[in-house]
């Protein structure tokens, strides 16, 4: 008779495989378990990876996903060498302005930055952290940006949530001062 | 005339020995902006990395050397030879010049519209995101696979029929004009909106979307902005009567 596999295990293998965040629902999809179970097990894998091992369990980008601990992070730099550029300040400034005011044109992140941004947009839309959603029902049409499911991943966030809270009300600024633009 | 007597007439009349050898090119001279003196003259400076030779138009160049070919009564095959190194340096070493290089990120001039209290409310985000970033450098995921070679649908269109129609649209452009060749700096994905505003859900030829004069540089980049869209699946390709037809999806 074959022994019941045990869910924590299952998640372990269902992960240890993905090469992307894998959402919850797809995750209890795939073992046969209501989300709670599912969410019970991670918790517990999550525990398990804490103790021992050089994997920890990460909720990134809306999903989960397999990491190794920081611990290893010189080891592996020095057997895989990634190319990981630092962002410059011009990149983040554009990429914060995406991720609180999207969808945005770059007029819009420009009055934000006041210079031109074009470039630097275009550099991120290269680098799959942004992209088009859209055109704004303006003159001109102009594209709108947003933030990617790629941005989450590189900067650790499980969602836009996760970003620093800045209070809306009382922003008086470019940021929040207008309507959300309309999508054409 | 015999070799040696050929040599002994060099060194009399004072040529020195270049990169070229002994046989000195013949007098071409050059008249530009920013050179003017003897082909022979300009081997040597642009060896020397004394001139820009993005500065030079090389086709007068190539010309002269024609007319000169054409109109002297006797060449002599060793000058004419000469010549003809000389002018193969500088086109290599301005070919290799005008290759495509990584593009300078711009100076960031100032907007049209600024409100100086909006970037403020944003340092805490930034700050955060800098430091999320440096934290996340610390962990390693499993890589994403490489994508194995993209299927392309071509919708039973061969390879041969697409350079058909490609070679077609070559055919109309026009002659690319010299100064073009250091300027043109842009992206599939800028090509790919040209193209887009062009395409609609109606079939239509590479021609027939091609509208008013083109140079055959820009024919290059519509060919390749729709190969890339249909690769991305925004458009498709079709045969009717041996002519590639293309519409978006």
């Amino acid at each position: 008779m074959n022994e019941p596999i045990s869910p924590v295990d299952a998640l372990e293998a269902l992960l240890f495989v993905s090469d992307s965040p894998q959402p919850l629902a797809s995750l209890a999809r795939a073992m046969d378990l209501t989300e709670g179970q599912t969410e019970q097990a991670l918790e517990l894998l999550e525990e398990r990876m804490n103790e021992r091992g050089s994997l920890t369990l990460m909720k990134i980008a809306g999903g989960y996903q397999l990491a190794t601990k920081p611990f290893f992070s010189d080891l592996i730099a020095n057997f895989l060498r990634p190319q990981r550029q630092k962002l410059r300040r011009n990149l983040l400034e554009v990429l914060a302005v995406v991720a609180y005011r999207q969808p945005v044109t770059v007029g819009d992140i420009e009055k934000v930055r006041g210079v031109q941004s074009d470039h630097v947009v275009r550099t991120l839309v290269e680098r799959r952290l942004l992209r088009e959603c859209g055109r704004k029902k303006a003159p001109g049409r102009p594209f709108l940006y947003a933030t990617t499911q790629e941005f989450l991943h590189q900067f650790g966030l499980k969602s836009l949530d996760d970003l620093p809270p800045i209070d809306r009300e009382s922003s008086q600024g470019a940021l929040f001062g207008h309507e959300p633009a309309e999508v054409d | 005339m015999s070799r040696s007597s050929l040599l002994t007439k060099q060194v009399e009349s004072d040529w020195k020995v270049s990169g070229l050898g002994l046989i000195a090119p013949p007098p071409i001279t050059i008249e530009s902006p920013h050179f003017s003196g003897s082909l022979a003259t300009l081997f040597e400076v642009v060896q020397a990395h004394k001139v820009d030779l993005r500065d030079v138009p090389l086709l007068p160049i190539c010309e002269a050397y024609f007319r000169y070919l054409a109109e002297q009564p006797e060449v002599t095959v060793d000058e004419a030879a000469a010549a003809l190194c000389a002018l193969c340096f500088l086109l290599e070493r301005k070919a290799w010049l005008l290759l495509p290089s990584p593009e300078p990120e711009p100076e960031e001039l100032l907007a049209f519209e600024f409100d100086p209290t909006a970037l403020g409310e944003l340092e805490v985000a930034i700050a955060a995101l800098e430091i999320w970033h440096e934290e996340r450098s610390n962990l390693h995921f499993r890589s994403v696979q490489v994508e194995q070679e993209v299927e392309l649908d071509f919708g039973g269109v061969s390879i041969s029929d697409l350079a058909r129609a490609f070679e077609e649209l070559l055919a109309k452009a026009e002659p690319e004009p010299m100064e073009s060749l250091a300027a043109d700096r842009r992206s599939i994905h800028d090509q790919i909106r040209t193209v887009r505003e062009a395409l609609t859900r109606a079939w239509a030829t590479l021609p027939s979307l091609v509208q008013g004069q083109f140079t055959r540089t820009e024919a290059v980049w519509w060919f390749l902005a729709l190969l890339e869209m249909i690769r991305q699946r925004i458009a498709k390709v079709r045969l009717v009567e041996g002519e590639p037809q293309f519409a978006l999806i």
